[in-house]
Parts: structure tokens; sequence; C-alpha cells
């Protein structure tokens, strides 16, 4: 029975860390830009959520789609006028500019929101169901299907759609892609702006299971950096596969090993991925 | 010839004038009337928050001691001044701070920072230059176990945090037989685990998990399904406050019921109440401090009247931290009039022998420098933090066992 409780907690938890990943594989795959700032942006998308639930009492679900927006907006700017300045420049740079990003937004963070712990406490907050001896959250379980929808949504959008084509047009070949008359820079920025609305709907998600704080992002970008790898750059079922996989590696490793390995497990996973499978667990080889 | 000789002779007489100027200046401004504490403490960086208690509390006490008089030394009455700096939060910054403090500012006596992590190189200065400090912001046995003379420390020890817990626990019908022990791997919170150990096999309350945790640690849901399979009457858990919000949101939503759940951090803070909301309630703390007990003495007569004093000079109340910080400078008072003397050896024998009542209780330091003190249990019932069980005895009736989660309206 404990066995089932760990694949379910390992199971909801993995989903959040799958579109967590998502947002920072496709930046880095059309890109090639590591995105430091990935977890400023989840902790924006978090405070977001706060706040509208704070001053509003808009209900955190219902506010992600408006979280998700106003994350597309603020990467689309951020990537058309900051980090298009560096795309093409050696992957330190693009490490550089974005880790100043990440500091800027932190501490614009703290100035304006200070370093208390935050949380969105939704009246279902802790609200759970019982199967047998299982005992599982409501919250976590919504997060997860959430997760799973917006997952589709966006695997249809980037398979299926115009835009879709342009983006992975853009990523596999740079000068066919201008030739045939995709505006680079745009598809560049809106590209951006989905890694970020992305981003922003992991926060809003976040939030509801955590507290939050400014300094949240450090550990979640490095989280996301270790799924996107795991699961397979560029491959966007990678990412979903991969935080499958870490919350799957954290909740055993956790329960079975003890409450000080999960780091130390993951961590170590992904070096033996990168021995053995260096394009990840659902990588193409190149 | 005579113009240049004259001129430098006016140059010689205005430079005569100025260093005489100066020296009456600093003569009048009382310099030698003035015991100066000096500190470099956080009010910037990660324990900005918590460094801000401690530059309130000092403040308010420097202040209030002035004006009941200032510190009496053989007749003659010298006002107590701050020199503050801020470390930035950072350990090698603290070290440097301390040093000026102590060679270039030439401070009478230091106050300590905030946190145990600072204070273990910054003591060591202290040490050093043989100036005796009382800090309230460190409390790791780390502090206190290098046979330092010069260092006193006003938060209890932690291997006494869960001691008021246990016992009380013991003493609770029906009786709690069984724990879970939960804590950090931190070096403070590994000392924490290893008193409550003890305490636990004191009390024969048999200890069904013992782990540790990484501080870091945002998910506790593997932990607490194992805990449930478990199912102990009570859950000792030491981390910080963020471990403890996280602990307690997550053990609502597994559905993880034990009689008891004491946590080292966070439930008589004001924001961790608010934070969780009704989460909160029924959850036990534990505090060296609380603004409503009976407890008081010079310049303060009862803790309620500092507390008082604190909120309307600057609009939060006290907490422990406060009131050790506050501690801390009547500590310093205390000991300079006992010891008639602003000599820093004669002053550190005079705290070492310290016994006096004071807002925060009795102070008196241990042959390590640590203060002799238990912690009060606290439960946390209407959103209010309420004594339970002080010094060995209850003062108020807990609302035990806690009621199951989803029984509660």
């Amino acid at each position: 029975m404990l066995l089932l409780q760990v694949l379910i907690n390992g199971l909801l938890l993995g989903g959040l860390y799958g579109i967590m990943a998502l947002g920072m594989s496709l930046i880095w795959g059309v890109m090639n830009i590591v995105n430091v700032a990935h977890g400023a942006l989840i902790m924006l998308g978090a405070y977001l959520a706060f706040w509208m639930f704070h001053l509003w009492g808009l209900d955190p679900f219902l506010s992600l789609p408006l979280t998700i927006a106003a994350l597309f907006v603020y990467g689309y700017c951020l990537q058309r006028w900051v980090l298009n300045l560096v795309v093409r420049a050696q992957l330190f740079l693009t490490l550089l500019i974005t880790f100043g990003v990440e500091v800027v937004m932190i501490n614009v963070a703290r100035l304006l929101w200070s370093s208390d712990l935050r949380q969105v406490t939704p009246a279902y907050a802790a609200a759970n169901f019982e199967i047998g001896q299982l005992t599982i959250p409501w919250v976590r379980l919504w997060v997860f299907a959430t997760t799973l929808v917006l997952s589709v949504v966006f695997l249809v959008v980037l398979e299926h759609t115009r835009l879709g084509r342009a983006i992975r047009a853009t990523s596999e070949e740079l000068r066919a892609a201008r030739l045939t008359g995709i505006p680079v820079a745009h598809i560049y920025a809106v590209t951006f702006g989905l890694g970020a609305a992305l981003a922003g709907a992991a926060g809003g998600l976040w939030g509801m299971l955590f507290p939050i704080t400014p300094m949240m992002g450090g550990s979640l970008t490095l989280k996301s950096f270790v799924v996107a790898v795991l699961g397979g750059l560029g491959t966007m079922m990678g990412a979903i596969v991969g935080g499958l996989a870490l919350g799957l590696t954290e909740s055993f490793a956790g329960t079975y090993l003890g409450p000080t390995y999960p780091n130390a497990i993951s961590f170590g996973l992904l070096v033996l991925i990168l021995i053995f499978r260096p394009t990840g667990i659902l990588g193409r080889r190149t | 010839m005579t113009t240049r000789e004259s001129r430098k002779h006016r140059f010689a007489i205005a430079i005569t004038a100025l260093i005489v100027g100066v020296l009456l200046a600093g003569g009048l401004a009382g310099a030698a009337d003035e015991i100066v504490l000096g500190a470099a403490i956080s009010q910037t960086g990660k324990y900005a928050r918590e460094g801000k208690f401690y530059v309130d509390a000092y403040t308010l006490v420097v202040e209030a001691v002035n004006k009941a008089g200032g510190v009496k030394v053989g007749g003659k009455t010298y006002q107590l001044a701050l020199k503050l700096y801020d470390d930035q939060s950072d350990p090698s910054l603290s070290v440097r701070l301390f040093t000026k403090l102590a060679t270039s500012d030439k401070v009478n006596f230091l106050l300590g920072p905030y946190s145990s992590g600072i204070t273990i190189p910054a003591s060591a200065v202290a040490e050093k230059y043989e100036i005796p400090m009382i800090q309230g912001g460190g409390a790791s046995g780390k502090i206190f176990d290098r046979g330092y003379k010069y260092i006193f420390g006003t938060l209890p020890k932690a291997e006494l945090y869960f001691q008021s817990a246990i016992e009380a626990a013991s003493k609770l019908s029906p009786p709690v037989r069984t724990a879970a022990l939960l804590f950090s791997n931190e070096a403070f919170d590994r000392s924490v685990g290893e008193g409550a150990r003890q305490w636990l096999k004191d009390a024969k309350i048999d200890k069904v998990y013992d782990e540790e945790y990484q501080p870091a640690t945002q998910d506790f849901t593997s932990i607490l399904a194992v805990i449930k399979t478990k199912n102990p009457d009570l859950i000792l858990v030491a981390g910080h406050e963020e471990n403890s919000l996280n602990f307690i949101r997550q053990a609502q939503a597994a559905g993880v019921n034990p009689r008891m759940m004491v946590f080292t951090v966070g439930p008589p803070t004001g924001d961790f109440r608010k934070t969780l909301g009704k989460a909160a309630e029924y959850v036990y703390g534990v505090t060296p401090w609380l603004p409503d007990m009976e407890i008081g003495g010079q310049i303060f007569a009862a803790a309620r009247d500092f507390d008082k004093q604190f909120q309307a000079r600057f609009g939060y109340g006290a907490d422990y931290h406060v009131a050790s910080g506050a501690a801390d400078v009547l500590a310093f008072k205390a000991a300079i009039e006992r010891a008639q003397s602003l000599d820093p050896k004669k002053v550190r024998d005079a705290l070492a022998a310290l016994d006096v009542e004071t807002l925060y209780g009795r102070m008196k330091f241990e042959p390590t420098g640590q203060i002799a003190m238990s912690q009060v249990l606290v439960q946390i019932l209407d959103g209010k933090v309420v004594p339970v069980y002080v010094a060995g005895k209850f003062v108020s009736k807990p609302v035990y066992p806690t009621p199951k989660w989803n029984e509660r309206r």
C-alpha cells in the first residue's frame, strides 16, 4: 500500500516538474539559450497568482490563463529587446545575460514584495479523498491534470499549427527558415514567450502546493535543467517523461533510502544518463 | 622671510587650535562618559528580517536605560551608546567588522550578530581581543563548546528545544506512547534531534520514526507517507520556518493525524500563523519567551510593558528574538554595575556570576556561557499563541488530542 502511495505521490509531483522543464527545454532547443532566469519566471508566475488571489480573491486555477498571458507578453518583450542582442552569441554570453535578468528579477521582487513567505490558500487547499488506505490530495490531482492538459495543448500547437511549424523550422534550419519568409526575430520572441508562459503556469500551480518567496527560483531552475536533460533536450515529450521520472525517483528515494537522499539520487541519475545516454531518455541521436 | 616665518607661525597656531578644539569637542561630546556597545548585525541579505529585530531591540533598551539614569559605576553615571554595522548576512564580513569594532573603534563591549553560522566566527574575534560579547541570536552548541571565556548567549541550548514538549507529552492523557522525530541535517537541528532522542528515552516514549532531511526540502509527501504508516502519537519537527509550513500543509493534505505536532520554528511568529491560516490551529511550538509571561525586572517591570513600548516605537510586536536581544543590553548594564568597573575582564567575571531577573526571565549563565533556560511549550488556539507548559508545570489546558483534520470546522 505504501508502495502505491509513493508511486502516486511521485507521479503527481512529477507532472509539475514536467511543465516546469517544458519551457526551459523549448527555449534551449530552439534558441540554444540555457535560460538561467527560468526559475525567476516561475517565481513571477507564482506571485501573479498569489496577488490575484490575495487582492481580488481570484481562484488560482481561474487566474492561470491570466498568469500565462502576462508571462507570455513579458517573455516576448524580454527576448525581443534584451536577449535578442546575444541570441547567436557564445553560450557563455547567453548564460551571463539570463543570469543578469534573474538577479534583477529576484531583487526587484524582494524590494516590491519583501522576502516574507507567502502562500496561495484557497478553501480546498488541503482537501483530500481516500481510496482504501491511499490518500490523494485534491489540489495535487488537479495540478497534475492541469499540467497534462497544458502539455497536450502545447504539443498540439507545436506539431500541428503554422506557428509550431515555423518554430520547429527555425530551430532545425535557420537559414532555410529565413529564406522561406519566416520572421525569425518574431518567432524567437514568440518561442521565448511560450517558454515564459509555461514557466508562469508552473509558478501559478507551484504556489498552490508550496510557500513562495522571491528566492524560490534558484532551485527550480536547477530542477528544470535536470529534467530537461534527463528527458532529452529538444524533445518536448522528453521534458514530460523526465519530469515524471524525477518525481518518481525523488519519491522512492525519499521513502526507501531516507529523506536526505532524493537530491543525491536525482543528480546521480543525471550523471548516469549523461554517460550512457547523453541525448536523454527520449532524445534523438544526432 | 619674515612674512614666510609669520605665515608658518600662524599655520602652527591654527593647527594647534584645531587639535585643541577637536579634543575639547570630543570631551564635551561625552566620549569619556559613554559606554559603547558595538555590533555588526545583518541589516541586508538573507537575515535582514531577523537582524532588524535585534537592531530595534538594542535601540529601544539603550534609550530606556539612558532615560532611567544610565549605568552607574563608582558614583559616576555613564550613558550607553550603540555602534552598529551591517554585516550583509555574510560571516566573513562580520569577522572584519567585529575586528574593526575591537581594534579601531575600540568599543567597550560587544553585542552579537544573528544566526549561529555568523556567531561562531564572530565570537572568535571577541575571544581574541578579550572583549565580552553577549549575543542573543545564536543557540548552536558550537558557539559554546570551544572553551571560550568571553562569549555569553541568551538563547537556550539546542538540545533543550524539545525537552518541555516531550515532558508535557508524557504527562497528558491519553498518554503519548509513540513519537516520530524529524530534523534537518543542519548542525543546529541535529543538536535539537540528539537532545530529543534523550528526552524521549527519559520519558519512555517509543521512537517509531527517526530521520534527517535536507533543509531545502519542499516536498514532505514521501516522509509523511511513511510516518502515516507508523501512526505516531507525537510528531516532532526541527527545521526552518518554511519546512514547518510545508510539513503542516502537506500533513493536512495527506491526512496525517497525530495527537500532538510540535515544531521548533514558526508557531510563535505572526506571519507564520497568517500564512497558514486555519491550518495553524492546534499546532504546538516552543519559544523561550512570550510577551504575556509573568516576568520582569530592571528598566522594564514586566515583559508586557516592554512589548507595549516596543510595539509603539516600531509598529510590530516583540518576539523571542527581540526579547533575547533586549536581555543582552540589560545583562551588560547589570554586570557593569556589579563589577563597578569598565574593565573587560572584571565585567566578564561579573557576567559569569550574574543572576538577575529581567523582562526575558532569569539571566544566569552556565559555565559554557549559554543561558540556563528551558523552552515554553505553546499551542496555537484561535490564531493566538497560548503558553501550555512552563518550567515543569502546565499553565493552561491544551486542546489534546489534536482534532483530526477532517473533523474540524
